[in-house]
């Protein structure tokens, strides 16, 4: 049973990390990290209800507090991205280019 | 045995103290409003007249010690003591250097005098005593000082106010080179000074590093260390004295006033190598090889200045080059162990040749600071003070009995001819008569004949007393200062020889009267040979002549400025330019760079990975964090 | 405060001098506080040289712990050797405070914290504490030639920071490592230099660790051919950083090889001496041809300091008395001499807005006094007899003779080479005619002439009246070479009986 969840989780992490690094668009890659979190969370769950106590929950209630507070601000930097280029292509940001 | 008197440190102390006062004074005040120029004149003179009277002081001090015994000490401080080398800043007067201290502060006093006049309304009348005082300073510390090193401050002191006086007239470039010129040759002898030095101290020098104590050491010092002592002294010698092949900077030495020219340039400071020879004589005296090596320097230099010589054009050339052919004599008279000739042979020539000096300065001051003996003439009649003193200067340096050279320079030929050394002594002949006849054609183009510029022949007069009675008694002394030194022959006793012989080192080369003539007859045909050509070619008045195949050659001084310049300071300065603004930058830098440009590969190795893209980031954290995580699991199992 | 002598010196330029750099005063005021401070710092210099006996062992010592469980302390002291090293600094910096004006307060600032480093890093008898002053000595440095240098003197600080910071990290890791060893044959941590003496390493630690220091202190005050960094630096830097370089950190270099090397490496130094000593001689050399191919004054000088630094070093590596006694001789008579060649071209630079040889011409005219400053600066740098430079010269070219007779006849060709590029720059900047821009040129003020004299006059003291100096560095110069040599070998036993008192 454990399996499916965690294969289940596994493969949402990794649709999320291919969304991270495939996507241009800040927005789907914004949300292809809100996917890796809740696979985490889901792992968590899974994993909590196995060992049947109660620290899966508090993590994943941690995280799902750590998402808010994230999709809050990320959202804000994207505006502000916005505001500054007109674009919410993750290519326009490479200043980091050596 | 030697007595210790307080008062020797004195003499040198007077005229830097002078030179002090002067220079300091002018300093403060020529911005501002100018002291009068009398004021300085009485303070600088007043300084070599004192040491003067000091020096007779000494003279009179030492005459009354027994003989053996005559050396006057002063041991003021101890200048540095470091390990066995202690060098203590002390004087010594003996019967040489007491004989050099009565010349030298004589003929001081009189062109200090004599610059009185001559340097009136320069406008920085006072810098120029302020450097003959600290010139003369400088030239006793060299001829009291107790050791080498002593002598070396005096030494390198004296090159300094050469350097500054040369280049008095600061203004014209040539006249700084010139300066430039004496103070770099001058140095390249103090290079062998100094090694000289050195090599003598770890010799012998632990024991005591002054005259008497090397003196009484010397004879612990290896064959092989004494000839490379006094090969590399030599070396100094050449370079303070004009000698082959360091001579190029005398003759332009006489950018400077013409005081200078005969106060440092003539008399005192180009002497100073004849002086240190003979002050190391108790060396010298073991290596003839040496000594040979010396005396055929000299005798080719005053053979080939000669030539030059015959051929200048400017009064205060010709001049300079008959002092370095007559500096030539002195050291073939040193070479040959012939010392007290050689010295006296000095003391002699601070006479006339600073009388000549001084004579041609009267002439250019007359003409208005012409010193082209082809624009004068006839001033006999315009200048008859002058004239009767430059006279006597000139029968005395041509070497004509009675005149004090002629002593002087027949004791060095005869004891050339005596030694046996018939080369030296065939040379010595020859150049007596090249210099009779350079000196006379100088007399007779400046002084006879009809005047060749009739403006500035109208405006000549008769410099001013204070210009005038130095040549006077200075020409008393060319006169006269032969007599010191009568050889057996005229019926004299030769005091001077007498007085230097507890100094030097000297075998007297015993001879026949009849040798003795024969010098003397050879000296005297010469001579009248050479003043009977001057005479046919230039008594009765004579054109410049145009200079062509090897008096052209002659009158470029063979050209060894040029060789010189070819061989030394072009490529010195070509390789200095050189390594400064390329190699330095390029090569000695280069490791340095090679290590900058390999971190710089490095760098932009690296700079590909960092694409800019946050996703590739994200690919090389996910494939990082794979790394560690598999890592992590194979550590567990 | 008169207790601590040594450590006011140190400590009082740095704490004001960081308290100029934050506490807005006007330039003129900073400048007079750094006058004064420096001023105080002269004073206790001469307090110390009075209560100075010359006993060969460090005196004024002041120990306090500073990370007692590693075993460092901050130990300081002077000897022979560091008390003239100190002094110079000491005398020659309120020099700087009068001539150069109109800078910022950071400016000076600057200044007093080098100053104090300086101090430090000559008082230091404790390795770390050294290598700390060492460093922050330079930080000052970094900053004014940065700030305030020449156009290009971004380029020449960062050389010169990678340049000393490289050599500095090799002298920190043989630091470590001799701490390290020492705690390993003893039991103890100490990086006291006296103690470290007695260590015993194989040959391989030994020489890899002498040459981690030996690069450190080449570089400082270069020997050739790490002197690469120089010319730029100097050229670019203001003519205070430029004085500071020359005069006393350079200075530093040397004192540092006869202070940490000479102890604790004295058998590899015996061993490595003839190739030091040869690349001594060749600086001296090829810096010395090297200037006369300049056009800019201070480079030219820039290459002259180098070239007699040349000779300094040599004088370290013959390793006899004659040749070591000249060298810390020498070390007043350069700083004195060159440092003040620096100001007064820095001087000519503030008033002409040049330094091209050939716009220059006919000051001597203008300025004698400048002229005649310049002068005697410019011969005791050349060694004339009678100027300080003579006596530091004449003694190094006789040891070094007697070390090996080929080095003393190069490194006497200095005689020769000196003369060379200073007439011919002499010539072209204070004779001949002057030209429009230099006939304007301003003779010293009383002031700038007042705050010179004294130099000067120590120029032409030092070179009349040397013994007095040498009376004092002699002893100390014996007992290092006395080290060196081996006889002098301090016993691991000494060297526990050293750091027993202080745990």
């Amino acid at each position: 049973m454990i399996h499916d969840y965690l294969s289940l989780s596994i493969l949402l992490f990794c649709l999320g990390i291919l969304g991270v690094i495939s996507r241009r668009n800040v927005f789907t890659v914004f949300m292809s990290v809100e996917l890796m979190l809740n696979a985490a969370n889901l792992a968590f769950i899974a994993l909590a209800r196995l060992h049947e106590n109660m620290d899966g929950h508090v993590l994943a209630m941690l995280v799902m507090a750590v998402a808010a507070a994230e999709a809050a601000l990320a959202l804000a930097v994207v505006i502000l991205l916005h505001k500054h280029t007109g674009k919410v292509d993750t290519n326009v940001f490479s200043l980091l280019k050596g | 045995m030697a007595q210790n008197v307080s008062y020797l440190g004195m003499i040198p102390l007077l005229p830097l103290i002078g030179a002090a006062v002067v220079g300091i004074l002018h300093l403060a005040t020529c911005k501002k409003k100018r002291l009068p120029d009398q004021l300085y004149a009485v303070l600088a003179c007043s300084t070599p007249i004192l040491t003067f009277v000091l020096a007779v002081k000494v003279f009179f001090d030492l005459n009354g010690l027994p003989v053996d015994g005559r050396a006057l000490t002063h041991e003021v401080f101890t200048w540095f003591e470091v390990g066995e080398m202690n060098i203590s800043m002390g004087f010594l007067a003996d019967p040489l250097s007491s004989l050099m201290l009565l010349f030298v502060t004589f003929t001081a006093s009189l062109i200090h005098i004599y610059s009185i006049g001559y340097m009136a309304g320069d406008e920085s009348f006072a810098k120029f005593f302020a450097y003959l005082n600290l010139f003369l300073g400088s030239m006793l510390i060299l001829v009291l000082g107790n050791g080498p090193v002593v002598m070396f401050v005096g030494w390198e002191g004296v090159g300094l106010c050469s350097y500054l006086l040369i280049s008095y007239y600061s203004e014209d470039r040539s006249n700084v080179l010139a300066g430039n010129k004496a103070f770099i040759v001058n140095r390249i002898g103090d290079f062998g000074f100094v090694l000289g030095m050195a090599f003598l101290f770890w010799a012998i020098g632990d024991s005591g590093f002054d005259y008497i104590s090397l003196k009484t050491n010397a004879h612990m010092l290896a064959p092989a260390t004494v000839t490379l002592v006094c090969l590399l002294l030599f070396v100094g010698a050449t370079g303070k004295s004009a000698q082959i092949p360091l001579y190029v900077w005398l003759p332009d030495a006489m950018a400077g006033p013409t005081p200078v020219s005969a106060l440092i340039h003539a008399a005192t400071m180009v002497t100073a190598g004849v002086y240190m020879v003979a002050r190391f004589s108790f060396l010298y005296v073991h290596v003839p090889t040496v000594g040979l090596i010396v005396a055929w320097t000299g005798i080719l230099t005053a053979l080939v200045s000669a030539i030059y010589g015959m051929f200048q054009n400017d009064i205060k050339k010709v001049l300079a080059y008959s002092t370095v052919s007559q500096l030539g004599y002195m050291f073939a008279g040193v070479g040959l162990a012939a010392y007290s000739a050689g010295i006296f042979h000095v003391f002699t020539h601070a006479f006339f040749k600073a009388l000549l000096f001084l004579g041609a300065g009267s002439v250019i001051y007359a003409l208005h600071h012409e010193q082209n003996i082809w624009k004068m003439g006839g001033l006999k009649t315009k200048l008859p003070l002058t004239y009767k003193t430059m006279l006597i200067g000139s029968l005395a340096l041509a070497g004509c009995p009675p005149f004090s050279g002629f002593f002087s320079k027949d004791e060095i030929l005869y004891s050339a001819l005596a030694s046996g050394h018939t080369g030296i002594w065939v040379v010595g002949v020859l150049v007596a008569g090249m210099t009779a006849y350079y000196t006379f054609r100088m007399i007779f183009v400046v002084f006879h004949g009809s005047p060749r510029d009739a403006h500035a022949y109208e405006h000549a007069h008769e410099p001013p007393a204070v210009m005038t009675v130095p040549l006077v008694i200075l020409a008393i002394g060319a006169l006269f200062a032969g007599f010191l030194n009568l050889p057996s022959l005229f019926g004299g006793s030769q005091q001077v020889t007498h007085w230097l012989a507890p100094s030097l080192a000297e075998h007297a080369h015993e001879a026949s009267h009849s040798i003795e003539i024969i010098a003397i007859a050879a000296s005297v045909a010469a001579f009248a040979i050479g003043i009977f050509i001057a005479y046919r070619k230039f008594g009765k008045g004579a054109e410049e002549p145009v200079y062509s195949g090897f008096s052209s050659f002659a009158y470029h001084t063979f050209r060894i400025n040029e060789l010189y310049d070819v061989l030394f300071v072009r490529p010195y300065k070509a390789i200095g330019s050189a390594i400064g603004n390329l190699i330095d930058a390029h090569v000695t830098d280069g490791p340095v760079q090679l290590i900058v440009w390999f971190y710089r590969q490095f760098g932009s190795t690296f700079k590909l990975l960092q694409v800019g893209y946050v996703r590739v980031y994200a690919i090389y954290m996910i494939i990082g964090l794979s790394v560690m995580s598999y890592l992590l699991t194979q550590s567990f199992k | 405060m008169f207790e601590n002598v040594l450590s006011t010196m140190i400590f009082l330029p740095i704490v004001i001098g960081l308290a100029a750099m934050l506490i807005p005063f006007s330039s003129t005021t900073a400048r007079r506080i750094g006058l004064i401070v420096s001023l105080v710092v002269l004073f206790f210099g001469i307090k110390v040289y009075l209560g100075f006996t010359g006993n060969g062992q460090l005196e004024f010592t002041e120990t306090r712990s500073l990370i007692e469980s590693v075993g460092i302390f901050y130990r300081i002291g002077v000897d022979g050797i560091s008390l003239f090293v100190l002094l110079t600094g000491a005398a020659l910096i309120p020099i700087v405070f009068v001539v150069v004006k109109d800078r910022p307060r950071a400016f000076y600032g600057s200044l007093l914290v080098t100053q104090g480093a300086m101090a430090g890093a000559i008082c230091a008898a404790d390795l770390v504490l050294f290598y700390a002053f060492w460093e922050v000595m330079l930080l000052p440095i970094f900053f004014m030639i940065g700030i305030y240098g020449g156009p290009n003197r971004k380029a020449a600080t960062i050389k010169i920071m990678l340049y000393t910071v490289s050599g500095s990290l090799l002298m920190l890791a043989a630091i470590i490592y001799l701490g390290v060893a020492f705690h390993g044959q003893y039991g103890v941590w100490s990086f006291d230099t006296a103690g470290l003496a007695g260590l015993q390493l194989s040959d391989k630690a030994a020489a890899l660790s002498f040459f981690a220091f030996m690069i450190a202190f080449a570089i400082k005050i270069p020997i050739f051919p790490l002197h690469t960094w120089l010319p730029d630096a100097y050229t670019e830097a203001p003519a205070a950083a430029t004085f500071l370089l020359s005069a006393i950190m350079a200075k530093i270099g040397i004192y540092a090889v006869i202070r940490f090397i000479m102890p604790i490496f004295g058998p590899e130094l015996v061993r490595y001496a003839m190739p030091l000593a040869w690349a001594a001689v060749i600086g001296l050399i090829y810096c010395g041809i090297a200037a006369i191919g300049q056009k800019d004054i201070k480079r030219l000088l820039a290459f002259s300091s180098a070239s007699h630094m040349g000779i300094l070093a040599l004088g370290l590596f013959c390793l006899n008395i004659q040749a070591l006694t000249g060298s810390i001789y020498q070390i007043m008579a350069h700083a004195t001499s060159t440092g003040l060649l620096f100001l007064l071209i820095g001087i000519i630079e503030d008033r002409l807005q040049t330094r091209e040889i050939s716009d220059l011409g006919g000051i001597a005219r203008q300025a004698p006094i400048f002229a005649c400053f310049f002068a005697i600066a410019l011969l005791a740098s050349v060694g004339l007899p009678g100027t300080s430079g003579f006596i530091g010269e004449f003694l190094i070219i006789m040891g070094a003779i007697k070390f090996d007779t080929t080095l003393g006849v190069l490194a006497a060709t200095t005689l020769i080479i000196g003369v060379c590029y200073m007439l011919w720059m002499f010539q072209r900047v204070f004779f001949e005619k002057g030209n429009d821009r230099t006939n304007g040129f301003a003779d010293l003020s009383i002031c700038e002439t007042l705050a010179f004299l004294p130099v000067i006059l120590l120029i032409l003291f030092m070179g009349v009246f040397p013994q007095p100096f040498i009376a004092r560095i002699t002893p100390a110069a014996q007992s290092q070479i006395a080290t060196v040599q081996g006889t002098g070998q301090i016993s691991g036993q000494v060297a526990l009986d050293h750091i027993q008192p202080q745990k």
